[in-house]
């Protein structure tokens, strides 16, 4: 191979690599045990990646350049390449691992195990068969939700069952300080610029507002019934919250905080997460997932996916996203 | 060999079943991390509205389906109506009504835990579509186990839970054809 020949090869091998850089959902499917991969820029499935049972939480995390998949039924966390959309490791969770963060530098993953009231911590990093965590720290009753803090070091958890929201040091091991919220308190959303963090309470159809500086509930807003997943779209600007049992998205103007509309004709909403101008909701009646305009709220398309589809968590990545890969 | 009767089978039919009806111990709203569901349809040769006026009052369900003996609801079809089941075999079930939609010809409700049926959390929407003589009825249910914790026995698991609510929906729109089709 000449030299320009091997300079044309080159430069079509970045194009390529830049047309797979593009953001991925990965769209936790409890039924079919598996994630369906979709490819934000063509907005279609590209591939549907085996998982363990019943997946359920997921985090995909850029920095890591993976994305990491609860399956409570296995007791394990797939870990996904999202360079090539394909299971590159197993880790040991527990008794029913079910929410799922990253820290921001992409080094550690955090688990709720369910049944065993305890927050685990894993090496982003591992690929070893069947893991293990690093760290395991008691926390309250049905820990579901779980939200990484910007600071690198505290991690929040939904404490269903206490109607809580525990604040884990990981370096110290413990729990550092807890906060009363509304009813059942399952999905987290943190929103770092207003140092708030949001926990969506199912049972009492509220969002509690969380100042993560003093840990102090703020604000309550109503939602519709059962709210299960929240996500930050429009730059920032909006809430939006998806309520199981009504059908529907509520959503939220995040600076003052209010209700701005309602959206319907879901089927039992779960995981939701945006891009762009855009906002994915998933459905898990319907197993597919609506995409939004995030500005209007308007129904683009629907894009059908697996079984069961939850997507409980942050569930959109994108690998080339200019940090370099961890070792 | 002893004689197992499962809840489908309770359902379908109901006068086999008195001896199973016992105790199914529950934690009140407690459930594990994966919810279930159940969708059954049915085809039924008769214009939508003859369909829906047959299962469109909340407390209607003792008519059409042949497992429910008596279904009186507290405040008719208003949201919030309680509507009290008693099964032929004997056993109970509370229901709540959480939407009412008559144009739509939908309605959903959500039944307490500890109800005759091994599963919690237990949601559920009946919707009547179609066109001309023909219409569709969807029965879609969302539910946890009975069991919440993580070694459940196997009649209080995932397979059972679905087992049972599929055994209801069946059940329930397979009559509602032979009633409405018949008349």
């Amino acid at each position: 191979m000449n030299t320009w020949s091997f300079c044309v090869a080159a430069l079509l091998l970045g194009v390529l690599a830049e047309a797979q850089a593009a953001p991925f959902a990965y769209i936790t499917n409890q039924g079919s045990a598996d994630v369906s991969v979709i490819d934000l820029a063509s907005q279609q499935v590209v591939a549907t990646v085996g998982v363990g049972k019943s997946p359920a939480g997921v985090v995909a995390s850029s920095r890591a350049g993976k994305v990491f998949v609860s399956n409570p039924d296995s007791r394990s966390i797939s870990v996904i390449d999202m360079r090539g959309q394909r299971v590159v490791g197993t880790l040991d969770a527990g008794d029913g691992p079910v929410g799922l963060d990253a820290s921001p530098d992409g080094l550690q993953v955090f688990a709720a195990d369910w049944y065993a009231n305890r927050l685990l911590v894993f090496d982003a990093g591992a690929t070893l068969a069947r893991q293990a965590p690093v760290a395991s720290i008691a926390v309250g009753h049905a820990p579901a939700g779980v939200a990484a803090h910007s600071d690198n070091n505290t991690v929040f958890v939904a404490e269903r069952d206490d109607d809580s929201v525990a604040a884990v040091g990981v370096r110290e091991r413990r729990v550092l300080s807890r906060v009363k919220v509304g009813s059942h308190p399952f999905a987290l959303l943190l929103d770092a610029p207003r140092h708030r963090l949001y926990a969506l309470n199912v049972m009492s159809d509220d969002v509690s507002v969380i100042d993560t500086d003093t840990l102090k509930v703020t604000a309550t807003v109503k939602v519709g019934k059962a709210p299960y997943g929240a996500a930050l779209a429009d730059g920032g600007a909006l809430i939006y919250v998806t309520n199981q049992h009504d059908d529907s998205v509520s959503v939220i103007d995040a600076q003052s905080l209010t209700l701005l509309r309602t959206l319907n004709g879901f089927g039992y909403p779960e995981g939701v997460a945006s891009h762009g101008d855009k906002v994915y909701v998933v459905n898990w009646m319907d197993d597919n997932v609506s995409v939004l305009d995030a500005a209007s709220g308007k129904e683009l398309r629907h894009i059908a996916t697996g079984k069961n589809s939850r997507g409980f968590g942050a569930f959109i990545g994108e690998p080339a996203s200019g940090l370099p890969p961890l070792p | 060999m002893p004689m197992q009767t499962t809840f489908a089978n309770r359902w379908i039919t109901p006068l086999l079943a008195l001896s199973v009806l016992t105790v199914v111990p529950l934690t009140s709203s407690a459930h594990g991390p994966t919810r279930q569901k159940v969708i059954e349809k049915i085809t039924i040769n008769a214009p939508p509205a003859a369909v829906w006026a047959k299962v469109k009052n909340f407390d209607a369900l003792k008519d059409w389906h042949p497992a429910i003996a008596e279904s009186p609801a507290s405040q008719g079809n208003t949201i919030g109506s309680v509507r009290s089941l008693k099964l032929k075999g004997g056993g109970e079930l509370t229901e709540t009504l959480e939407g009412y939609d008559d144009a739509a010809m939908k309605y959903s409700y959500r039944a307490k835990d500890g109800g005759a049926l091994p599963v919690t959390n237990y949601t559920s929407t009946l919707i009547v579509t179609g066109s001309g003589n023909q219409s569709v009825v969807e029965w879609r249910g969302a539910f946890y186990r009975g069991h919440p914790g993580n070694e459940p026995p196997p009649e209080q698991n995932d397979d059972a839970a679905v087992k049972a609510i599929t055994g209801v929906y069946q059940g329930g729109l397979a009559n509602l054809k032979k009633l409405v089709e018949g008349s």
